[in-house]
């Protein structure tokens, strides 16, 4: 069946009991097959209320929502949750049975037998890169990180089609959150699970959402689209302000350094004299010059060793300390050229020199 | 009395086969009331937990069967059943509810809310978790509850003598009668023995028990 | 049945069962007397160490072997091992059995307030008695001043639980030949007489339940907290800064 969304909410409303604010208001939105989708907004806007409702956790007041096409409230809430996987923030592993029979959990609930059990519970161990030393500890042995990548597979065990996260990664530092971050991206990568996930941070669902849907309190939606239309055109005053000023700089963190145009920059080939030399470096208002010839790069010099030199072959080159891979983000290459002494990058691709790319270049990518 | 020996080996020597009878008496009648006990608290905590509301009077009551002296409780039974097991039992049943039930109860309570999330998330059914996060869980709660509801078991049966059980009372009871240290001595450390070993016992029942409890120190 | 506790009501309203040296009044004076009294000693001799123990942070070992001693000790076992002991010493002074009763009262009382009482104090938070410290409060204040009030409703709890407990053990002190309402009970099983048993027990239970309420409505008196877990607090507005008495 083509065309039937994964998830679908529609026209969905939830007023909690003795509250007279709704906590979801009028709410449609699509997730298709194989999508991940992040929910984010300020506290109070419903974003945990909505993810709930897929697996009713909680039910909505009024409207519906379908998965796979068929309305949540014709099956059985236990049958429902075994076929979705389910991640929170406190992870909520179980104490009294060790990793591997917390990730087994969902099999041996839906009755596989042991061996197919462990066997899956191996794979998992594979998949997220667990250490095999953890199966039989318990989670109390656990370090934040470890347990975080634990409920993951355990969420992923009976291989549901659909993931749903609640602030996944919130618990621990920052430095695990990237690792973490990075994993599940090569994880989806691989998988490709249709994903809602739930985030108050805008930098993870910009990193890891292929849509963004905003929500402002009392559950309304303000935007749905992917992170760089957002960045882009945000639909509203609201979406600006929780974009934050730097919207711009976020959106670097979007585009590759392949997106734009590199330049020569103050180069000149090995074989130059040193008035060719010097002439570049004036055309360009550097007081440094690099050697490159096609897709090599030899290095750099400061001006001032140009004085008395014979030729460029003699004199002592310097390795570019300020370098990217063509594949790193803007926001990378920005960090790099900022703080280099040539404000200037060199790209690579493998050990291919592409071109420099200047803070100039950058800074017209932050403008438009 | 000093220069015969405060302590009378030579009477505790003969006796040690009277010793070991009292010790078996003793132990039948403590484990009858722990058992009956903790069937009884299990149901009522269920209740308890499934009708918030019946809590409060559970422990009301309970607290007020606990609040009552053993041998007061003793002649409120005495009338209808006799100076008989039935009526020291039930006099000691109900010294364990209390304990059993506000341990269970708080224990299954203490389990906490991720975890339950989490197990509900997965899809477990209502009876699936109860029996297997939440009982599981309030396992250490629920063990310390049956450890101090046996120790306190145990010094209470010696009085149970007066209602005409057996077990430890007896030489107690008799030491009194006779004036004779020894037999009283006897009497109250093997009580107190035999509530450290039934404690230790439960201690290790409970490590085996909980194996994901042991380096958390509980 | 009825007829049972028709007796037992016959009993109890008949005047002359209440007098006299053997009466009703006397025994409840001899049980609640003796009760008092050890809790009282007691409470001399256990609080004192544990609140001093806990405020320098040290016995713990003492306090959990007290937990246990105090759980185990079957009180019977104390009284019965205390008669012969005492025989000797007091016999002449004392009615019989005194000693024995009051010395196993005081030794089963003192673990639960030596227990609640270290608890108590060693709970107090650390971050609070730092700041009394920080303020130049001296050690003697620090306990005086903050540990021992925050800590009040929890020693208290101690003594009730010792009292209640030691209502209930003054009842075998009839074993021994000492009075108190236990001598009904005793005397009863002994003639083989219901109505007395009962009379005894009731009593009794009664004496217990009202030590535990008696306490437990002191253990609240005794909060410091306690106006501020009742209430809210209260918002001052303009006018109650100014200088007003209260009427």
């Amino acid at each position: 069946m083509p065309n039937v969304p994964a998830i679908e909410f529609r026209q969905v409303e939830k007023i909690y009991p003795g509250s007279s604010a709704a906590a979801v208001t009028d709410l449609s939105l699509e997730v298709a097959e194989g999508e991940t989708v992040a929910l984010i907004g300020p506290s109070g806007c419903g974003k945990t209320t909505l993810l709930k409702m897929v697996n009713r956790l909680i039910e909505p007041t009024a409207g519906m929502i379908r998965v796979f096409g068929n309305d949540v409230r014709s099956s059985n809430p236990v049958e429902l949750r075994r076929g979705i996987g389910y991640v929170i923030q406190q992870v909520g592993l179980l104490p009294h049975r060790t990793v591997a029979q917390n990730i087994g959990t969902v099999p041996e609930l839906l009755g596989w037998d042991d061996r197919r059990v462990w066997a899956r519970v191996d794979e998992l161990f594979d998949l997220i890169q667990l250490d095999p030393e953890l199966r039989d500890r318990y989670p109390s042995d656990l370090s934040g990180g470890q347990r975080q990548r634990v409920g993951v597979a355990r969420a992923l065990a009976a291989d549901p089609p659909i993931m749903l996260m609640d602030e996944p990664f919130g618990a621990v530092d920052p430095i695990v959150r990237k690792a973490l971050q990075q994993q599940f991206l090569e994880v989806q990568k691989r998988l490709g699970k249709t994903t809602v996930l739930v985030t108050h941070d805008i930098d993870e669902a910009i990193t890891l959402a292929d849509r963004v849907a905003i929500l402002n309190l009392g559950g309304i939606l303000e935007q749905f689209d992917p992170p760089m239309a957002i960045l882009r055109d945000p639909a509203n005053a609201f979406v600006m302000s929780f974009l934050g000023h730097d919207r711009g700089l976020k959106r670097l963190s979007l585009l590759p350094i392949s997106s734009v145009k590199l330049v020569k920059g103050p180069a000149v080939s090995r074989s130059a004299s040193i008035e060719e030399a010097r002439e570049m470096m004036e055309r360009w208002g550097v007081d440094w010059i690099a050697l490159a010839d096609g897709d090599v790069l030899h290095g750099w010099v400061p001006g001032e060793e140009l004085d008395g030199a014979s030729d460029l072959a003699s004199l002592a080159l310097r390795r570019f300390e300020s370098w990217l891979t063509s594949d790193a983000s803007l926001l990378d290459a920005l960090d790099v050229v900022v703080s280099s002494r040539t404000s200037a990058a060199a790209v690579f691709d493998g050990d291919r020199y592409l071109g420099m790319l200047s803070a100039e270049t950058i800074g017209r990518e932050i403008v438009t | 009395m000093i220069a015969d020996g405060v302590i009378d080996l030579g009477w505790v020597f003969d006796h040690l086969g009277d010793m070991w009878e009292a010790s078996v008496e003793h132990a039948v009648l403590t484990g009858i009331a722990v058992s009956c006990g903790l069937v009884l608290s299990v149901l009522l905590s269920l209740i308890a937990l499934r009708w918030r509301r019946t809590y409060t009077p559970i422990t009301w009551v309970t607290g007020i069967l606990y609040t009552i002296p053993s041998l007061a409780l003793f002649t409120f039974l005495v009338p209808v059943f006799g100076l008989s097991l039935l009526t020291a039992e039930i006099a000691l049943v109900s010294y364990t509810l209390l304990i059993l039930i506000r341990n269970i109860v708080s224990g299954i309570d203490g389990v906490p809310d991720d975890v339950l999330e989490a197990s509900s998330g997965m899809g477990m059914t209502a009876r699936q978790q109860l029996l297997r996060v939440q009982v599981p869980l309030a396992l250490p709660a629920i063990i310390a509850g049956i450890r101090i509801a046996a120790v306190t078991t145990i010094g209470l049966v010696t009085v149970t003598v007066l209602i005409g059980q057996g077990g430890y009372g007896v030489f107690i009871l008799r030491g009194i009668r006779r004036q004779f240290l020894t037999e009283a001595l006897v009497g109250t450390l093997l009580s107190v023995a035999l509530a450290v070993v039934v404690d230790l016992l439960l201690v290790g029942v409970g490590r085996l028990a909980m194996p994901w409890a042991r380096r958390a120190g509980t | 049945m009825i007829q049972f506790l028709g007796d037992v009501l016959g009993y109890l309203l008949d005047p002359s069962n209440w007098t006299g040296a053997r009466g009703l009044f006397s025994r409840i004076w001899e049980h609640t007397s003796i009760s008092g009294l050890g809790v009282i000693l007691a409470g001399l001799l256990s609080l004192p160490p544990a609140v001093l123990l806990a405020h320098r942070r040290r016995g713990e070992f003492l306090a959990v072997s007290a937990v246990n001693l105090g759980r185990a000790l079957p009180s019977f076992g104390v009284v019965g091992v205390m008669f012969p002991i005492t025989l000797s010493i007091a016999a002449l002074t004392s009615p019989l059995g005194y000693w024995a009763t009051l010395i196993a009262l005081v030794l089963l009382a003192m673990p639960p307030m030596f227990v609640n009482a270290f608890t108590a104090v060693r709970d107090v938070d650390d971050s609070l008695i730092e700041a009394a410290r920080g303020m130049g409060m001296s050690e003697s204040r620090v306990l005086l001043g903050v540990e021992i009030p925050l800590g009040l409703p929890l020693i208290m709890a101690g003594v009730r639980t010792a009292a209640v407990g030691v209502v209930a053990t003054a009842t075998l002190g009839a074993v021994v030949g000492y009075g108190g309402l236990g001598r009904y009970i005793i005397d009863g099983f002994a003639q083989g007489n219901d109505v007395l048993i009962f009379v005894g027990g009731l009593l009794v239970a009664l004496l217990a339940l009202a030590t535990e309420v008696g306490f437990g409505w002191l253990e609240k008196k005794v909060d410091p907290l306690r106006s501020r877990r009742i209430r809210p607090p209260r918002i001052p507005t303009l006018r109650d800064t100014g200088i007003r008495t209260h009427p």
